[in-house]
């Protein structure tokens, strides 16, 4: 078992007493964002940063502005590596309305204070709430947290940032709504707007949420409300029904951007099948990825196979319960003999591919030969509930197609130290076995190079495959945290060399990636962010956009 | 499956969504359903058990996190770990957990008796 150190409950005790004291145990005079050295916002006077703060207090209530650096720690938490603190906030606001959003932006572009929106900032293979660069102030949305609507008859939500899945689930559950939710890895705790906005991707057949998604309320910089699609019609009643509207669609430029601040978001939600089956297929051998690919390609193209299938790579899986020491006390990259044998002692294979079938039982009885077929056909061995109901990794994945709350998966960020450490990268691959193989054994190259292990997730959409790599690494040490931001950056360099890019990235690589996606690209995002937020108030830096 | 079951299976799940179209679930953009509230912002604040179970308990006691029920660990630095994020814990803020829970959820779980089921990783 791990434990808490008596070390660090001490120095949990100090601080608790100091830093957290202001915040958590009593109500103190304000703490004035001058009374010691700290980050403040690129080329904003100290007093003007003072006076902002004033306003911001006055809008949202003196409790709801954290400008001091003891309350602003909680938004500072970061996995991914920062070994120059290049993406400390200077504090944070949290509203609790469109009114309230509306106001604080006005004091921004007056003071010229940046803003990192966030809905409950836990991005945490991306930066989790720490913003592009340091000095901005967090724009916290959680506290806009109401369910708005839910249509049982259409299926359809409409929810503000601060609704986590867990609380969506809830609501689902104490009415008897018949609806799945498709939740990300870490749903209890995470966004459907957040998510959704940054085009994460979840596990069951409304596993793209972007394209589930249906209207949305915007923001502008300038304090002007819009309603995307059909919620611009006044009296509409199909803003969750229609996705297009009319005229160009705009609901895409608001996600992976910095064009506004989404206040409310519609999406689908998936009624629940009478009948569900879950099934893992295994490889032993790394290249089978190829094989495994091009298996499973027609049956995403044709939807025989509906969700959101993720191939797992063993080292990805054994990392979830166990810690790398467990394995191998050597610090290059752990063999793949060495990740094979300690899969198999746990009933997993090299590459764990988890797929479902949903409808009726003749619906799936009628599919499930053909595609266990093509599988065994290719060298996998298919197994379901019947052979793997006491795997915890089978039942994790069977509960996550189903859109299960868990967040097992977190524990990946402690595979090489107590610290954590974890950065994703995550990039693009056509479904092709040629492209998967590439990919795959470039990866496996530059991590090897720095001494990190390869830990993939390949989640496979219709016609790709997002190769969501996982450098896991010990933020503990310094010298660590230096080499994996080397390690990332050389692999989104070196990848893009082939042609393949990331579809998301951290915050400490929005610009590099970025750049793989050429000039022309930057300099029209660069247009609309100035034709939108002329004084570049919001979030600067994100996805590269100024 | 026999075909008399998998055809009652497809009537149960038309049954209820005939059912549930007939109910007035469906709200006018604006309408506001029963509120859920997270953070200060609730009415109430919820209960370290709620908060236990919805957050805390998905890691701690279920092989992410150290078990930390039954260890008697000191309400302030509970306090301190969930603020700062301790380790690879992420950090949660006073707008996903309020000062006045924070508290609670501390103080219970320092005087909580183990819980047999937990294990820890």
């Amino acid at each position: 078992m791990t434990t808490v150190s008596r070390r660090e409950i001490l120095q949990a005790s100090a601080l608790s007493a100091a830093a957290l004291g202001a915040a958590a145990l009593a109500a103190p005079a304000m703490a004035s964002p001058l009374d010691h050295a700290r980050m403040l916002p690129e080329g904003l006077p100290p007093r003007e940063f003072a006076a902002a703060v004033a306003e911001l207090r006055a809008i949202v209530g003196q409790q709801w502005v954290f400008a001091d650096a003891d309350s602003t720690l909680p938004y500072t938490k970061s996995l991914i590596p920062d070994p120059d603190h290049r993406h400390v906030p200077s504090g944070a606001v949290a509203p609790a309305s469109v009114e309230e959003v509306q106001a604080i932006l006005k004091v921004a572009n007056r003071y010229r204070l940046p803003l990192w929106p966030i809905s409950t900032g836990k991005n945490m293979g991306y930066g989790m709430a720490t913003p592009a660069s340091s000095g901005q102030m967090v724009l916290d949305l959680k506290r806009m947290n109401r369910i708005i609507e839910i249509d049982a008859e259409l299926g359809t939500a409409l929810v503000e940032p601060g609704v986590t899945y867990q609380d969506l689930r809830d609501y689902l559950d104490a009415n008897n709504l018949p609806f799945w939710l498709d939740v990300p890895t870490v749903g209890p705790i995470v966004s459907p707007v957040g998510n959704t906005l940054e085009r994460g991707v979840g596990y069951t057949p409304y596993g793209d949420h972007f394209f589930m998604q249906c209207g949305m309320e915007v923001v502008l910089a300038d304090g002007t409300l819009v309603r995307t699609g059909m919620g611009s019609v006044p009296g509409s009643t199909s803003w969750q029904a229609f996705k297009w509207g009319y005229g160009p669609y705009l609901d895409g430029i608001f996600t992976q951007s910095n064009f506004g601040v989404v206040t409310k978001l519609g999406f689908w939600l998936m009624p629940a099948p009478p009948a569900y089956k879950p099934f893992v297929v295994q490889f032993d051998e790394m290249d089978d990825v190829a094989k495994i690919t091009d298996t499973i390609r027609p049956f995403r193209m044709n939807n025989l196979i509906p969700n959101g299938v993720l191939i797992m790579g063993a080292a990805y899986q054994l990392a979830m319960f166990h810690r790398r020491a467990d394995f191998w006390t050597e610090t290059r990259q752990i063999p793949d003999a060495v990740v094979k044998a300690e899969a198999r002692k746990r009933g997993l294979g090299m590459w764990n591919t988890y797929f479902a079938l949903y409808g009726t039982d003749e619906i799936i009885a009628a599919v499930e030969p053909i595609v266990r077929g093509a599988f065994e056909a290719a060298g996998g061995k298919v197994l379901t509930a019947t052979e793997m109901s006491d795997n915890p990794w089978f039942r994790h994945h069977a509960s996550l197609m189903k859109g299960g709350m868990t967040l097992e998966e977190i524990g990946i960020v402690r595979w090489r130290g107590t610290e954590g450490g974890m950065v994703a990268f995550a990039p693009v691959a056509p479904a092709k076995g040629t492209e998967t193989r590439g990919q795959t054994a470039l990866a496996k190259e530059i991590l090897a190079k720095y001494d990190f292990d390869y830990a993939p997730a390949y989640a496979v959409g219709g016609r790709e495959l997002h190769h969501i790599i996982f450098l896991l690494y010990d933020k503990g040490h310094p010298a660590e945290e230096r080499k994996a931001d080397a390690c990332v950056r050389e692999m989104i360099t070196r990848f893009a060399e082939r042609g393949w890019a990331a579809y998301r990235t951290g915050v400490s690589t929005m610009d590099l990636v970025a750049q793989q996606y050429g000039d022309a690209n930057r300099a029209l995002n660069a247009r609309i962010k100035h034709a939108l937020d002329p004084n570049h108030i919001l979030a600067p830096g994100k996805q590269g956009i100024a | 499956m026999s075909r008399a079951r998998s055809l009652g299976l497809t009537a149960i799940g038309v049954m209820a969504f005939t059912t549930l179209g007939a109910l007035p679930f469906a709200m006018a953009a604006g309408a506001q359903p029963a509120q859920i509230k997270p953070g200060q912002t609730s009415p109430e604040p919820r209960s370290p058990q709620r908060i236990y179970a919805a957050t805390c308990g998905y890691c701690h006691g279920a092989n992410v996190g150290p078990v930390i029920m039954g260890r008697h660990l000191p309400q302030k630095a509970i306090m301190a770990f969930v603020r700062k994020g301790q380790g690879a814990m992420p950090a949660f803020r006073p707008t996903e957990i309020s000062d006045t829970e924070l508290a609670a959820l501390a103080a219970w779980i320092e005087r909580a008796p183990a819980v047999p089921k937990e294990h820890g990783q």
